[in-house]
């Protein structure tokens, strides 16, 4: 056969580098054939993870994620609100996901990039739905008043497994969040409490002292990729181009699962391959949760 | 309101001429050909460079030199209130407009011809004198991208309350609603790019000001030096040199 043999004849003779160009494809399977990735990897490990609390000192609660290169930041603001009729005790969140141009060459100004939304809907449900805030630890006065927590997410480098970092950031966020103190003044509005007034006591005190949210059941999540019959966990983003099938799984502090999420993509996978998926994303879910706790003892230390 | 004691500090404990705390860092965005992390106090920016690449747009090609474009951004938790339209408002126009002029003008746009430089800056937190701190950390990323530049591009604030002349004016400083000079200049050439001031100030003080002004950006320049230094013989360590 003519094609096959001339790009076999081409490998000897073409550099690394320009194979890896022009047959990315070809390239990736020698390598998964004998069960490892370019950057040294087995095939169901994931980069090296790191979580800094308390990047932003502006925001109530804020955290740097990193897992490989991809950086994610994530900042939340609280402003207290009305609550809406028909949940009179409960407060809101609001997820926003943003990937500004410098993350990646390929988002341009003026046209946002075709994941944001996505992984921005899909945070969302997660966040929301994993039951991991109770809503009604926002409230302040019922029917009055009630905080609304918004959570800025912006990616600074997108190197594949976006929704991972991105939801480790805002749980990392939640973990280090401080609700600020406030109280309720003469004309029945909320006032947030600065340090000078912390000694006056004819103040009703709505919020004795800056507390934190308590977190159940944390969601953990593991992109990976199916392709023929390998899975691939974490991928980069030259990975998520070349080999297109996605299975994001997320998992909580339980094992239970909170959200399965398979795009469509040119591999159907055998239920057999979702379970592996699962049984990697329990373990990562471990690793995480060790990460997250090392880093919240690290800031209380100090 | 007293924004310099008769002992002679400012609000956050500085003296007049004193400027904050510089920390810069290259190399951030591991996707981007240029990128660097610049630190002014509490101002924190990040500017990543793409380019020289192909222009995306093929009608704004230009023949004989390169296109080169930015654009600003403020994270939505980068001030005291969240923002609530980050950017495409007036401010952030301006500013991208502004920083892109100051850039182009120290770029060798000449050797690039039908290419386009993109040069994106995103504020994290914002705390006085994100124009500044902006135009450095370009400066910054457009070095680590290895594009050929006339000269580095510094830049720093300066005004003047309570009779005396302020250097690097933090938030509080300058919604103070005096006058706020900010300037870029390029250090070896000792020329100025950009130079803007607003409110009202008699001409023999504004002298003064914009040369307290100049005297931060050399020594910004002299920071900045160092780091690309430093940088430079990590490469070379890594190269076996």
């Amino acid at each position: 056969m003519g094609l096959p043999n001339a790009i076999g004849d081409l490998s000897t003779e073409v550099e690394v580098e320009a194979f890896r160009r022009l047959f990315p494809l070809r390239f990736y399977e020698k390598h998964l054939s004998e069960s490892i990735r370019p950057d040294a990897r087995p095939l169901g490990r994931a980069r090296d993870t790191t979580i800094a609390l308390g990047a932003v000192a502006s925001a109530n609660g804020s955290a740097l994620a990193k897992i490989g290169s991809t950086t994610m930041l994530a900042a939340i603001k609280m402003e207290v609100m009305t609550p809406s009729m028909e949940t009179p005790d409960e407060g809101c969140i609001a997820i926003d996901f943003h990937m500004p141009p410098i993350c990646s060459p390929i988002v341009r100004p003026g046209r946002p990039a075709e994941a944001a939304p996505v992984v921005s809907k899909q945070l969302s449900d997660t966040i929301l739905s994993s039951g991991m805030i109770n809503l009604k630890e926002l409230s302040l006065v019922s029917g009055k008043a009630a905080w609304m927590a918004y959570l800025d997410i912006y990616c600074l480098d997108a190197d594949g497994a976006l929704f991972d970092t991105a939801l480790l950031s805002a749980v990392a966020a939640f973990s280090h969040l401080d609700i600020p103190e406030v109280s309720l003044n003469d004309d029945g509005k909320i006032v947030l409490l600065s340090e000078e007034q912390e000694g006056m006591s004819d103040r009703e005190s709505v919020n004795k002292e800056k507390r934190k949210v308590t977190l159940s059941s944390v969601p953990f999540s593991l992109t990976c990729i199916l392709h023929k019959n390998y899975i691939l966990a974490d991928p980069t983003a030259e990975e998520e181009s070349i080999m297109e099938t996605l299975v994001t799984v997320v998992l909580d502090s339980s094992s239970q699962l909170v959200s399965l999420y398979k795009p469509g993509g040119p591999v159907l996978a055998y239920t057999s391959a979702i379970q592996d998926c699962i049984a990697l994303t329990r373990q990562r879910a471990k690793e995480l949760q060790k990460i997250l706790d090392e880093a919240i003892s690290g800031m209380e230390v100090d | 309101m007293e924004y310099v004691s008769p002992e002679g500090l400012r609000l956050d404990g500085r003296r007049p001429m004193e400027m904050r705390q510089l920390r810069a860092e290259i190399g951030t965005v591991a996707k981007a050909d240029g990128s660097a992390v610049f630190e002014m106090g509490n101002t924190k920016v990040i500017a990543a460079v793409y380019g020289p690449r192909e222009v995306q747009n093929r009608s704004q090609q230009i023949s004989d030199q390169a296109l080169v474009r930015c654009e600003y951004s403020m994270a939505n938790f980068s001030t005291g209130d969240r923002l609530r339209k980050p950017k495409g408002d007036r401010r952030s126009t301006e500013i991208s407009l502004v920083i892109r002029q100051t850039m182009e003008a120290c770029i060798l746009t000449h050797l690039m011809p039908r290419s386009q430089i993109d040069i994106f800056v995103q504020v994290l937190q914002a705390d006085g004198g994100t124009r500044s701190a902006c135009i450095n950390a370009a400066t910054l990323a457009l070095a680590d991208a290895g594009i050929p530049m006339r000269d580095i591009v510094t830049s720093c604030s300066a005004g003047y309350l309570n009779s005396a002349p302020l250097l690097d004016l933090n938030y509080i400083e300058d919604s103070a609603g005096g006058p706020d000079v900010t300037v870029a200049i390029l250090p070896k050439l000792d020329k100025v790019t950009l130079l803007q001031m607003d409110a009202k100030l008699p001409v023999d003080i504004f002298e003064n000001v914009m040369g307290l002004a100049i005297e931060g950006c050399k020594a910004v320049s002299n920071y900045i030096k160092e780091v690309l230094l430093g940088n430079t013989k990590q490469l070379e360590y890594r190269r076996g040199l």
